[in-house]
This record gives C-alpha cells, structure tokens and sequence, in this order.
C-alpha cells in the first residue's frame, strides 16, 4: 500500500483537462466502464436483484391495503380477495400524533446528523494524521467502546440522572452522536483521499489547521463524509430504543418508535394469556394492515431521500480536479 | 517528573489535534467509558438497593463466574457458539465478496442514471424490521397458504413443512442476510470506489490493461484498506449474532433450533423467565472479550503484513 | 503502552469529576416538610393516552382535598412496561408506586430483590379501609413468606379455563355443548364442523390445558398435582395425563382440526372473523357476554375445570410501592384511596362524566366517544374493580357474581409458595432454552407426543432439570413447615 501512495502523487502529475472532462460527458460511450455484453449482462444482474430488494416493500404495501376480513381468512397473501383503505383511513385519525411524530423524527435525525458528522470527521481527521502522536491511543480509545459498552443499566443513569436528559429531545440525538465504527471508516478515508502533499503545501503558505480542515480536508472527502452521512441519517431515522428508554411525553415520540410500539404490544398481548380476558384490549390496538401501513408511511420518506447522498458520491469524481 | 514534562510538552505540541478529538473524547467518556463500570455486575448476584444503583452494586454478593456459567454448561453451549462463529464466517467471507462485487459492478456499468436506481433499490430490505421481513419469507414458505409449496403442489410435489426441516434453514438464513445486508454494505465500498483518483485508470488503458485487470490491479488494492479495516472490525463480531435474524426469521420454531439457536437467542430465552441482569451482562462480556481477543490477534497479523493498514 | 495507561488516566479523571457532581447535586434534593403537598410518581402499564392530563387535574384536585398528595400518573405502553421498569428499578430511579404483577413487571422476583418496600405494617396504619375491601385469600396469597409486597386487585381470584364456542355454528349443526368437560369431549363437534365447514378450522389455535399449579410461567416443566399427591413437585412433561392430552392434540393436528402451521403461527384469531369454531379462554364472570359483544355474534363458554386459585391470579394485577419512595405512607394512603373510594377509582377508570362518560338510568353509564378514543384505561390493572360503575347493558348482579365466584375458588396446592430461582439460575436458562424448543409444538398437537416427549425429557435431564426439582421440594418443603397445615 505504502508504495501506491507514492504511485499517487507520481500520476497526479497527468492532468485531465477541462476541456477533455466535457467531451467525455457529451459521450454515451463510458471508456472506464463495462463493454458490450458483459454491461448488458451487469445490468440484468443488479436489475433483478434490486427488483427483488424493492419486492418485499411492494408487498408491504399490498398487504397495507388488504381488508382486515380477508388477512384474517387468508393471511397476508400478494393477491389479496378483498381491497381496503381501511388502514389509511384510521391513520387518518391518528394525523396529529403522526405529523407530530414525523416532524420530531425529522428534527432528530437533521440535528443529529450535523452534530455527528461534524464530531465524527474532526476526531477521525485528527487520528488519520501522521503528525498527531497520539493518533493510536485515541484510535484505540474509540475502537475499545465498540466491544465493550457498559449495559443498559448505566448507560440509563447517564443519561437520566447524571445528564438529565429525560423527555427531551437530546435524548434521542446524543446517545447516537458518535459511533466508533464510522469513525474508524472515516480515518480510513482520510487516510486514503487527503494526501500529505497538499496540506503540506496549505500548511506553508500559512494556513491553521482548522482552515485546512474545511477549505481542502472536506472538500476532498466528500465521498467518506456523505457515507457517514447517509448512515447516521438512517440510524437516526431507525432508532426507537432511546425513545423506549427515555421519551414519555407523547409529543416527544418520533416515527419508528410509534411503530415499534405496535409491534412491541401486540406481540406482548399475544403472548400473555392472562390479558386474553380483555380481548377488548386486543381491539384496541391496530391490525396487521394499519401496522403495515405504519411502515409505508415511516420508510417511504428515508428510502427516497437516498438520492440526495447519492449526488455527492459522484461528485467526489470532479473534485479531482482540485487536488492538484 | 521529567517524563511528565515532556507529557505535557507533547500536549502542547499536538493541542491543535487534541482540540480536533476533544468534543468525540467527552462523548467517550460520558456514554461509553462512564457506564462501563457497570460490567461489574456480571461477577455479582445483583440485589436492588434503595440508596441508588452504587449502593446496589456495592451491597451485592460477588459469585465469581457464576454468572457466565450458563453459557457453558450443556451440550446447547456447543451447538449455539458452533453456529454462532460458522454463521458469522460465512457472512464475513460472503458478505465481503458479494458488496464488493456489487460495488464494483455499480461503479462500472455504463447509464450511471440507472445505477443509482438500482442503488436505491438495494437498499430498500434495510429499512424493513426482521418482524416485517419474517413475515415476507413466511408467505413463501407457510406450510397451507405458502407460495413455495404450491408450486410443489402444482407441479405434482410434496409439500414441505419448511418450519419443521432444519436441514434447508442455513441456506436461507444466509440468503436472506445477504440479501438485506448487501446493498448497504455495499455503500461503503462505492463510496471508496469513487473517490479513487480516475488518473490510476488512464494510466491503466494506457498500459493496455482490459478492463478486470483495472479492477484487479487499481479498484481492488486501492479499496483494500478500507477491506481490511471493516474485516478486521467484523471478526471483533464473531460471537454476536444478529437476534432478529435467528429469532425472527425462522419464527422461534422449536425443530430448528440446531441450526438457528445462536447465542444471543440463547441468552434471550434462557432469561426469559427470570430476567437476571448479572447473567445477561455475562454473556455480553464473554461475547466483547473474546471479540476483543480475536481483533488483536487479527491486527496483530495485519500488522506483520502491513503497518499501515493495521487498526492500531 | 505506557501512553496509553496515561490517556485512560486522565480519561478516568474527567469521568470522576462528572460523577462527583452529580452526586452532591443529588444528596441536597432530600428531606422535606411534611405539612407540604406531596407529589406521588406513580408508573401504570397502559398505553398512553390523549386525556390524561386532563383527568389528573381533576384526581389531583380531589386527593390534595383528601390525602394531602398529588398523582405523576406515567402510563408505559404494555410491550414496553416490563423492560423499561427492569431499567428503572435497577437505576435505583426514586418513585412511589409501580404495577407489578405475575406476567409483567415481575411481582416476585421484584420483591426479593429487594425492590419493593415491606407492606405488612404500613397496610394495617394507612390501609385499613382497604384491608377490608379487597378479599383476603389476595392479599394471604400474595405474601412471599410472610411479607406482602404489594397490593393486589380486587378482582377475579380464581383462574377457570374455559372451551368457548362460536354459538352460530353450534346452533346450526344442532350440536350440543352442555356435556364438554375437555378437550377430549370435542372429538365428535369437531368432526361434524370439519366435515360441513370448509372455510371453519375447528380449532383455534390453543394450548392443551393440562391439570397442574406451575411454579414458574406457562411452559416451563415444574408444577404440583392438583389431585393426588399435592405435595411433591412434578416433571408436567413426565405425566400420564400430559402424555393423553397431547395424544388428544396430535390426533386432531393430523386429523386437520387444528391448523397445520400451528407450532409457528402468531395469528391472534381475532374474534371479529367468524372462522373458528372452539378456542381456549380464561373465564371470568359473564366473560362470554363480553366476548359476545366485541365478536358481534354469540359465543357460549364451558368450563374445563373449577376455578383455582393460583399464585397467578392473586398477583395477576398489582400495585406496589417502590423502596426508593420518600413518602411511602402516603403511597399507602393514596392507595387505599383509590381501592375503597368509588368517586376517584370511576375518575381514573372511565374519565370525567359528561366528557367520557354518561350517567343513564339506576346509576349505570355509558362510554361517550372521547373515553374511547382518548382515555382508554386499563381497567383491570389500576385496582379494586369491584367498586365501578356498570354499563348499560352489564347484568345488575356482576359484582356479586364475582364474589360467588371468589368464594367457589379453590385454593391451589402451592398458593403462597414462591420459588426462589436464584440458587438454580444456570439451570433455568438452560431449561428455558429446551422448554421453548419442544413444548410449544407438543403443547399445540404439532408433533407426536410418544416420539417427542420421552426426547424432551431427555433434553430436560441433561439440562439439569432433577437439581431444579429437588431444589424446589427442598424450598416447598421448608414453606410448608412454617406455615403449617
């Protein structure tokens, strides 16, 4: 490896021109990727395994608008007898706790993101510089917390009595703040995209560290940060457990959670024969159809805003050009 | 005191850096190292105390491995950590091949349009809860109303009771980790993949190279710490299954349990009736030592190969 | 490595400086005026509702009139009770009264850790009235060897499974259900069902009952007799009886009485669908008037066997005070308020009249659509219900049919005795482990008994099930001692 890198800083001398980049993107013929049948082969390939990834969700979907009726008779089945919006319509009735819920996971998961990538690329930045001597220890300190944790007993007391965090909402931004895991990925690709040379080069005309941080480090390692990006917008997005632990105030409960709740009570309810007496309690909790509808509305939104991030992945590409 | 002088003389020297990993070091302290004193309670026969949970800990009984003795001591033990690691083997070794290739393939087609739709659409089983995803794989394999058994019924087979057949379970436990696992994974890798300067590949044609000798000779070793690091990081896994796979998935059916009992779903149903803290922190501590223990041997042996890639 | 001992040095130095604070921050909030209000933090297992507030400001109001103390009323929805208090109580979190109980919030395994305060002294100061109240083989029943630790609910004391029947299907195929005294009984109705209705499946998926006091939940192997030797604790799965009931069970699993994927289905069988034709239920008086009204059609129950008292049902609901509560007399106070006061048990029950509720004729109400909707209490689980108003449509004796059936309950072998599995934990999980890997497919007629029961008991051999056995005589033994005949 040590001698790709010395590779890299040798072909950064052949400069892809402008000019060249332009022609290359008026064309439809891609000279760096697959050829001929081996494309078309390639395509067929992912296409119909992201038809069968995308399946499941349509089912979702299909089972979301089956009548109660007919997936008691019949079980959930992708041709279903009867059609129903009966589901939407009750989510209807819970609008209120829904947009409220919608509208908490999306603060959560917007805020939570910005504190987390920023925390995450500033420490990781600083353990992938050869400069910083005690880039190993602090490595080993943040890869020591992704084996061991401390149980759910303390972890519970820091948060409610020792940082009284309890029903707000920082309790469900910062137990999820940093992530040892993302950190060791992103000093990987500090380590990999920002070459030594050019911050030397920043470092002589002067430039504090922090700037360089921002003005070349980031730009750089777009591609790294918009994957820890993505992944801390989805674990946020996903979380319902801190809000099992933490949240009671109603107003305070975001999306996953809601449905974690339902999946949580029913199987619950099932499983205690004692309650079996209030079947009336039974009744009050929604069915498999709203329950899935639950999981159209809650994943529908997060799954198409994958898009976004996918737009800096490429630009990582054009960037190039800067490196020079 | 003169080593503490130098101690503080290299603070000063590295105080922009440490400033940098300050706001992640708080963050360590507080919601990682604060609260790991709490693995006391795996050696303790843990009793509630009124004057808070250091009151209860302090006044509980020290039972030595009493707590993790569980977790050996029937011939179960054998059968739960053997699939526990050869699961997790095969999902390291599989899983790796599988969102590389993806990847690779991903970065290479040509209607890069498309392969974002694809892209988006492999991602799609990774927002799906195991409860939802089980009920998805029982519609195929319900054992009346399945899909699977009534094309063996139409076409003049036996039906097959697939929640009652153990031998069929380690393949579709493995397909269906795959299949929602890849797309995610695979994120990853792409995102190295694209941040791979395209000048290695004009080099490349220039040398004449085809285009599987570019990825064998410039994607692959320019991805390969990334590889090395997030294989290094998943062996720290190999005692941890994932619960919702093995306990949802197969629907806790009893015939199965010799091919899906792991530990984390042992430990969940032995503790079902008692909820013993002390023994459910036991077995998290066995599973994060022996983690441990096997990333330092591994790190140890990237090292020897090559410093740079090694985790520390 | 030198460094890196100092790094966790300091890192150690930082995270006792945060502990420190945090704990003297702590120790001033103590010690309080006693002529002052008390605010009572009480957690409910319930989903949580819209209304709440609205009806705590009107509780409040009356029980700072009456007792001098305010109610923090935290509803924790029902699949997140048990874990989310196993959390609190083990943080040593300071609240007054939490539900508690034989399948949620675990009342004994609580009370001998050491989480719920001793109730013996301060129920006869502070709860006398309630004393009186709740029926006494509860609170008896509920004593873990001698101490009560928490108040129990008044309500059905015995447990009594019951077959029910979808009535539309016995009346049309004449059958006649009178005569059903078990599972075996069914045999003839099950045919006719499943020979004229195709789109019926007989059976709804319920475990086999079996005659036996289990000393820990449902599946789990040890229990005691209920005839015959009382005394001696059992292996449920090496009975003939077990053997002859999961014959009964297998026999209808070939026969297509019971559905094939029974062992894995988590279908709830709804009673709205109209698809069945016989399921298992736990009965409670004029239980088949309710399940008639949320099914929309008749359903008749008949009894399997006498209702028993079980250490289950007199812990089936409860409320106990925590030992971290600053104000447990108060707790106590507020307690047998709730239990003897009709005024404030209607409040917290059905909501504020006029809004969730109306009063029709001779004192009986009826649910407006907010109470539905917006403050949908757990009814069973807050206390005495023996004390509420009835519906419209409730017979005017159900109370005093509950306490008929109170009196005919028959005490179990093994009331009273609590087993404490500490001693043999390592075993139980193992045990666990077997249990949840044969009964359920046993239990359901999924599989044939004679090949699996003698493997199952093999497997609970090798677990170590003869030590839990003896373990549990030794235990019982020592219970009977002191309590005497």
């Amino acid at each position: 490896m040590a001698n790709l890198s010395n590779v890299s800083s040798q072909v950064k001398g052949r400069t892809i021109t402008q000019k060249e980049k332009a022609k290359k993107a008026a064309k439809t013929y891609n000279p760096y990727g697959f050829s001929g049948k081996t494309n078309i082969f390639m395509h067929i390939l992912l296409a119909s395994f992201s038809f069968l990834c995308i399946f499941p969700f349509i089912y979702v979907i299909i089972i979301s608008l089956t009548s109660e009726q007919s997936l008691a008779q019949n079980g959930y089945s992708i041709f279903p007898q009867e059609w129903s919006l009966e589901a939407y319509r009750y989510l209807k009735t819970m609008k209120d706790q829904l947009l409220s819920a919608f509208g908490v996971t999306l603060l959560v998961t917007v805020l939570g993101t910005l504190i987390s990538v920023s925390i995450i690329s500033l420490y990781s930045y600083a353990i992938s510089r050869k400069q910083f001597i005690y880039r190993k220890q602090f490595t080993f300190i943040a890869f020591f917390t992704m084996l061991f944790s401390g149980g759910l007993v303390p972890f519970f007391i820091v948060v409610t009595q020792f940082l009284d965090l309890k029903n707000t909402i920082w309790a469900l931004i910062l137990p999820l703040a940093v992530n040892a895991f993302y950190i060791i990925i992103m000093r990987t690709f500090f380590q990999q995209s920002v070459p030594e040379a050019i911050l030397e080069s920043a470092r002589i005309d002067g430039a504090g560290e922090f700037r360089i941080f921002l003005q070349i480090v980031v730009p750089l390692a777009v591609p790294g940060i918009a994957t820890i990006a993505l992944f801390s917008t989805l674990a946020y997005w996903n979380d319902w457990f801190n809000a099992l632990l933490f949240i009671d105030n109603p107003n305070l409960v975001p999306l996953q959670s809601l449905l974690m709740k339902i999946e949580n009570n029913l199987d619950f309810i099932k499983q205690n024969s004692m309650m079996s007496q209030n079947s009336s309690l039974l009744n009050s909790i929604p069915q498999d159809s709203v329950k899935m509808a639950i999981v159209v509305i809650a994943t529908l939104p997060i799954a198409l805003s994958y898009p976004f991030f996918q737009k800096y992945f490429v630009k990582g590409l054009t960037i190039g050009g800067v490196k020079e | 005191m003169k080593r503490l002088k130098k101690f503080g003389r290299n603070l000063y020297s590295n105080r922009i850096w440490l400033l940098m990993t300050l706001p992640g070091l708080i963050w360590f302290a507080i919601f990682a190292y604060l609260p790991m004193f709490g693995q006391v309670i795996a050696f303790k026969d843990f009793r509630y105390d009124a004057d808070g949970f250091f009151a209860s800990v302090k006044n509980s009984d020290w039972v030595g491995f009493e707590n993790f003795r569980f977790l050996f001591s029937t011939n179960d033990a054998f059968i739960i950590t053997r699939n526990t690691v050869l699961y997790n083997l095969l999902f390291i070794v599989l899983g790796l091949i599988l969102a590389v290739g993806v990847a690779i393939i991903l970065s290479e087609i040509t209607k890069q349009k498309l392969a974002k739709v694809y892209q988006t659409g492999m991602l799609f089983p990774h927002f799906l809860s195991w409860v939802v995803v089980s009920y998805f794989v029982f519609t195929f394999l319900s054992m009346d109303r399945g899909m699977i058994n009534g094309f063996l019924e139409h076409f003049g087979f036996e039906a097959i009771s697939w929640y009652n057949e153990a031998s069929f379970w380690p393949y579709i436990l493995v397909a269906v980790s795959q299949w929602k696992g890849v797309g995610f994974s695979s994120i990853v890798y792409l995102a190295a993949i694209v941040g791979i300067d395209r000048s290695y590949y004009e080099a490349a044609m220039i040398d004449g190279a085809s285009k599987w000798q570019q990825i064998w000779h410039v994607t692959i070793p320019m991805i390969m710490p990334i590889i090395i690091i997030l294989t290094i990081l998943n062996i720290g896994n190999i005692f941890s299954a994932d619960f919702g796979l093995f306990y949802q998935i197969p629907r806790d059916s009893g015939p199965l349990y010799s091919v899906t009992n792991v530990i984390d779903t042992y430990v969940y149903r032995g503790l079902m009736t008692m909820g013993d803290i002390g023994m459910s922190t036991a077995a998290g501590l066995y599973q994060a030592t022996v983690g441990f223990v096997l990333i330092l041997i591994a790190n140890y042996i990237v090292r020897k190969v090559d410093e740079d890639n090694a985790l520390f | 490595m030198k460094k890196l001992m100092m790094f966790f040095m300091v890192l150690l130095g930082v995270t006792g400086l945060i502990t420190g604070c945090s704990n003297n921050e702590e120790s001033n909030a103590q010690g309080e005026n006693s002529d002052e209000t008390v605010e009572l933090k009480w957690y409910l297992i319930g989903t949580p509702q819209p209304d709440t507030e609205k009806v705590m400001e009107e509780v409040n109001e009356y029980t700072k009139e009456k007792i001098n103390a305010t109610i923090d009323l935290n509803l924790i929805d029902w699949g997140d009770y048990d874990e989310r208090m196993q959390v609190i109580t083990a943080s040593a979190e300071e609240y007054d009264i939490a539900f508690t109980s034989s399948w949620a919030n675990n009342y004994s395994l609580n009370a001998r850790k050491g989480a719920f305060l001793e109730l013996n002294d301060l129920l006869d100061e502070h709860g006398k009235e309630m004393k009186e109240a709740i029926n006494p083989q509860f609170i008896e029943g509920a004593k873990i060897d001698g101490s009560l630790y928490a108040i129990p609910t008044n309500k059905e004391l015995g447990q009594q499974a019951v077959l029910s029947f979808n009535n539309e299907l016995v009346e049309k195929h004449n059958l006649d259900v009178s005569d059903v005294n078990s599972i075996e009984d069914l045999e003839p109705l099950l045919e006719v069902i499943k020979q004229n209705e195709p789109d019926v499946t007989p059976i709804a998926t319920f475990d086999a009952y079996l005659p036996f006091d289990f000393i820990l939940q449902g599946e789990m192997p040890f229990a005691f007799r209920l005839d015959g030797n009382t005394d001696e604790v059992v292996n449920v799965y090496e009975e003939d009886v077990t053997m002859d009931t999961l014959k009964t069970m297998h026999d209808y699993y070939q026969k297509g009485y019971i559905r094939s994927d029974a062992a894995t289905s988590t279908d709830s069988w709804p009673l709205e669908v109209a698809n069945w034709f016989v399921r298992k239920e736990l009965y409670q008086p004029y239980a088949e008037k309710v399940w008639s009204r949320s099914a929309g059609y008749e359903i008749v129950a008949q009894p399997l066997h006498e209702p028993y008292i079980f250490n289950g049902s007199v812990t089936g609901s409860m409320q106990a005070i925590s030992a971290t509560s600053q104000n447990p007399e108060k707790a106590m106070e507020f307690l047998n308020l709730l239990n003897t006061d009709p005024y404030l048990r209607n409040l917290l029950d059905k909501g504020i009249e006029g809004e969730h509720y109306e009063e029709v004729e001779d004192g009986k109400i009826k649910d407006l659509p907010a109470r539905v909707e917006k403050f949908n209490m757990p009814s069973f689980a807050i206390g005495n219900q023996l004390i509420l108003k009835l519906y419209e449509d409730d017979p005017e004796d159900k109370w005093e049919a509950f306490e008929e059936f109170n009196d005919k309950s028959i005490p179990s072998p093994a009331l009273g005795f609590y087993f404490d599995t500490n001693p043999v934990r390592t075993e139980i999980a193992a045990i666990s482990n077997v249990t949840s890997e044969y009964a359920p497919a046993l239990l359901k007629g999924a599989v044939d008994p004679e090949e699996y029961l003698p493997k199952f008991n093999d497997k609970l051999y090798e677990a170590g099930l003869q030590k839990v056995l003896d373990e549990i005589q030794k235990q019982y033994d020592e219970w009977k001692k002191q309590h005497g005949e």
